[in-house]
């Protein structure tokens, strides 16, 4: 047993030596099919999902001394040695961003993580600035002179999701003892048997990879995103509806490093009816873009030319949403037609973003924007985290950060059942995870959707009645403040 | 040498098939008034400071009695149905270790440096002893029980976790009086009575009994429920009646033991000290809390510990001097 563990240790030391070693592993588990059909390869905590929430799971198990022995599987369909050695050139930036919370930064700087992310690439912001783009109530947020002066002015971190992958990887290499099976493909899940020696595993789920490997599971943990095989094996259902948006992403050069400069960088987000549009900092000149609006739209903006698409954002954040309602029925020509409108219409230029002059070649995607929720979490053996548990409106950019919520919350229940000798992987275990959480994500999930929904509407009654709420808002501190911890992910927990 | 002893109590176990022991729970929230009765409920001679003369292995024993057993029986199938009668004592125990650990660690002479040898006295469907033997800090854990019926839903539930394999986890059809003696004596580090001690019939001399298999230094720890008034309450009328939590018939409240009573039970012994105690109470909803005080009320952890060898050595050096 010691010996097995030592060779799987080897496995992780470095991803082209693994691959190796997994070979030679393969090989003779081929030569050996007759023994290892009768003793079944155990896992304590098995993880199909090599993203940010598997990886941030295996690396707060291994890295705390109550579950560093565990034995530990890695599924993931991608190659990971190229996800670890991930690295892009200062002037370019990859398009999926994540805003990470002080509190999702604060887990990974406690399992280690966090001082193998790219740092110059990691770009924190101390400013918001939401508003509407009907009525134009406007909210800021920013940390006042308590919170400025305790050093804490920082709302939130943004992040290229690969970075975020490549630092964890390159932590989990440091801690070992991981078996990572990637470029794996999930044939099914099934359940085990029992063995001739009376041992019975016919509730154990079984993951078959394909090349015939068969992995054993105490706990199957299922970060394999929205469209989770963990959770169809569990039998748990996710519900929810499709918003009939997507969200358009690019990476956007802009004429300056930001009104405030580097040491001052705003997130900027404005409600249009089609939903919202954001512009979030990135370092140096650049910045990120997540445009949540209709497909045709959508298709559109991806269709045109450098030229027009920058004068498309730059008017998302400044014309009037009749303008952009006709320039989104323009094939083209936008450059012009937004230039004109310029000339017209005065806008103060700090409360609006610094103007984009250049947009990443290739960085323009979409992706469809959906809500859904698991019944629940969990299942005899089986847990899910992230978005195989939910998946949020990123209008407020709290996606990844569930996630973490959901890993540290979960590796905290499996240290628990650990130092009490429970078995980590029955449903009883895992219920304090399912409380902690579920609720918690409920409530995100509500009110990331109402906010939608509530600014989807372009005129009527509501609109001076949410503006009235923005600008209350923005006038009664308090308030205010409150919902900026939230936002931080650093207030109170109502839950 | 340990499969030895387990086909010889086995064995023993075969000719004594009456026997029982098993599981409480309650819900107290207030104290009302504690009620004084003489400890020993039964026949037995066996409170007085001489232990009775061992019976090799008795056909009927002095600390389980039949309807006990028929009881226990009946609930053998939901023993480790998470949303089943058990539910409660499967949320107890993880305080049972994390008082385990506070015993050990109150010690001033040094923690055993070796692994721990556990025996489980009563240990029903095995939601401890499973547990104890998941420990990194384990040994062993022997646990016995009367009942044939619910070691078998022990032995199957403990065959799904490949973890629970190597004989570090041995089930034995047996009582503490058929338990054999000459063999396990004084070898365990911590023998073990989770809701064990208000289901049997002679609670001193089950006690003296449970004590003998304890090695000097090591500790007796057992949880129970105090005879008060919200106990009755509790766990016969609201637990039981009311709500329906706990099946009919699991407590006979006449049979609780308060932990003055436990204490001043101990403290007439030679050879015991440092006894310790703790009160739980269980909030329906949010499981069982820690509450200083409560072990007056309601369910309580209690530990003794038998005096390391040396002590003994001077308790009879002192002894030599009195005379």
């Amino acid at each position: 047993m010691e010996a097995l563990i030592s060779r799987r240790t080897a496995q992780w030391v470095c991803n082209s030596c693994s691959r190796s070693v997994r070979r030679q592993s393969l090989l003779r588990y081929a030569s050996t099919t007759t023994r290892a059909a009768s003793e079944p390869d155990i896992y304590d905590v098995v993880c199909v999902g090599g993203g940010p929430a598997g990886l941030s799971l295996l690396t707060a198990l291994r890295s705390n001394p109550v579950t560093s022995h565990l034995r530990i599987a890695l599924v993931e369909a991608q190659d990971l040695a190229k996800n670890k050695s991930w690295t892009l050139p200062p002037d370019r930036f990859s398009n999926r961003c994540s805003s990470l919370t002080p509190s999702s930064a604060d887990f990974l700087d406690k399992i280690g993580a966090w001082r193998h992310l790219d740092r110059s690439r990691v770009q924190p912001y101390q400013e918001m600035q939401v508003w509407d783009g009907v009525s134009d109530a406007r909210i800021e947020f920013e940390w006042g002179p308590p919170a400025a002066a305790s050093g804490s002015t920082t709302i939130a971190y943004m992040v290229e999701n690969l970075n975020l992958t490549s630092g964890l990887l390159k932590r989990l290499d440091e801690l070992s003892g991981v078996s990572v099976y990637d470029n794996a493909r999930v044939e099914r899940i099934s359940h085990g048997r029992e063995t001739e020696d009376g041992l019975d595993l016919t509730e154990w789920p079984v993951v078959h990879l394909s090349g015939g490997k068969q992995l054993y599971a105490r706990l199957l943990v299922g970060a394999d995103g929205a469209n989770s095989p963990v959770r169809s094996f569990a039998g748990i259902e996710a519900k929810g509806w499709d918003y009939g948006r997507h969200g358009v992403v690019a990476t956007l050069e802009l004429e300056g490093s930001g009104w405030g400069g580097d040491q001052m960088k705003v997130a900027y987000q404005r409600f249009l009816p089609t939903g919202p549009v954001a512009m979030l900092p990135l370092p140096g000149n650049y910045s990120t873009l997540v445009w949540s609006t209709t497909p045709e739209n959508a298709a559109l903006l991806k269709k045109l030319g450098p030229k027009d698409f920058i004068a498309m954002v730059n008017a998302a954040f400044r014309l009037s949403t009749v303008d952009l309602e006709f320039l989104h029925k323009q094939g083209g020509g936008q450059a012009d037609e937004v230039a004109w409108r310029f000339q017209h219409k005065h806008v103060d230029p700090a409360t609006v973003p610094q103007t984009v002059v250049g947009v990443q070649e290739g960085s323009v995607a979409s992706f469809p924007l959906k809500l859904r929720h698991a019944d629940t979490y969990i299942g005899e053996r089986v847990a899910l985290v992230g978005d195989a548990a939910h998946t949020i409106h990123p209008l407020a950019g709290q996606g990844l950060n569930q996630g973490q919520g959901d890993v540290q919350s979960l590796a905290k229940t499996i240290g628990f059942s650990v130092d009490h000798g429970m078995d980590l992987g029955a449903r009883m275990s895992l219920e304090a995870y399912n409380a902690e959480r579920y609720a918690a994500n409920h409530v995100l999930l509500g009110v990331c959707d109402k906010l939608h929904k509530l600014y989807s509407v372009g005129s009527g009654p509501l609109v001076p009645l949410r503006s009235l709420g923005l600008s209350a808002v923005n006038a009664f501190g308090p308030l205010k403040g409150f919902l900026m911890s939230q936002a931080a992910g650093s207030g109170v927990k109502v839950l | 040498m340990k499969a030895s002893i387990s086909r010889r109590a086995t064995a023993t176990a075969r000719q004594s098939r009456r026997h029982i022991r098993p599981s409480t729970i309650s819900i107290p929230s207030i104290c009302i008034t504690t009620r004084f009765q003489s400890q020993s409920t039964t026949t037995s001679n066996a409170s007085s400071s001489t232990p009775p003369p061992p019976p090799p292995y008795p056909s009927s024993s002095p600390s389980v009695n039949a309807s006990e057993i028929s009881h226990f029986n009946a609930l053998a199938s939901t023993w480790w149905d998470p949303h089943g009668s058990s539910r409660v004592l499967h949320l107890m125990n993880p305080h049972r270790h994390t008082f385990i650990r506070a015993c050990l660690s109150s010690q001033r002479d040094p923690a055993p440096s070796h692994k721990l040898r556990y025996l489980d006295v009563g240990c029903g469907g095995g939601i401890f002893a499973e547990s104890a033997a998941r420990l990194p800090s384990t040994e062993s854990v022997t646990a016995i029980d009367p009942s044939a019926e619910i070691l078998a839903v022990a032995r199957r539930h403990a065959a799904r976790d490949p973890a629970l394999r190597g004989g570090k986890l041995e089930y034995l059809n047996a009582t503490i009086e058929s338990l054999p003696e000459a063999r396990e004596e004084g070898s365990y580090d911590v023998v073990t009575l989770f809701e064990v001690i208000e289901h049997v019939d002679d609670p001193a001399s089950f006690l003296e009994r449970c004590g003998r298999f304890v090695r000097p230094g090591g500790w007796l720890v057992l949880s129970t429920i105090a005879r008060t008034w919200t106990s009755w309450f509790t766990t016969n009328l609201v637990a039981e009646d009311i709500l329906g939590m706990v099946p009919k018939g699991t407590h006979d409240w006449s049979k609780y033991i308060n932990e003055d009573e436990m204490r001043a039970h101990f403290a007439k012994k030679v050879g015991w000290s440092s006894p310790r105690v703790l009160g739980v109470v269980y909030v329906p909803g949010m499981g069982w809390k820690e509450v200083a005080g409560s072990e007056k009320i309601g369910n309580y952890f209690f530990a003794v510990r038998k005096d390391p060898a040396e002590a003994l050595v001077e308790r009879e050096d002192m002894a030599v001097e009195q005379v």
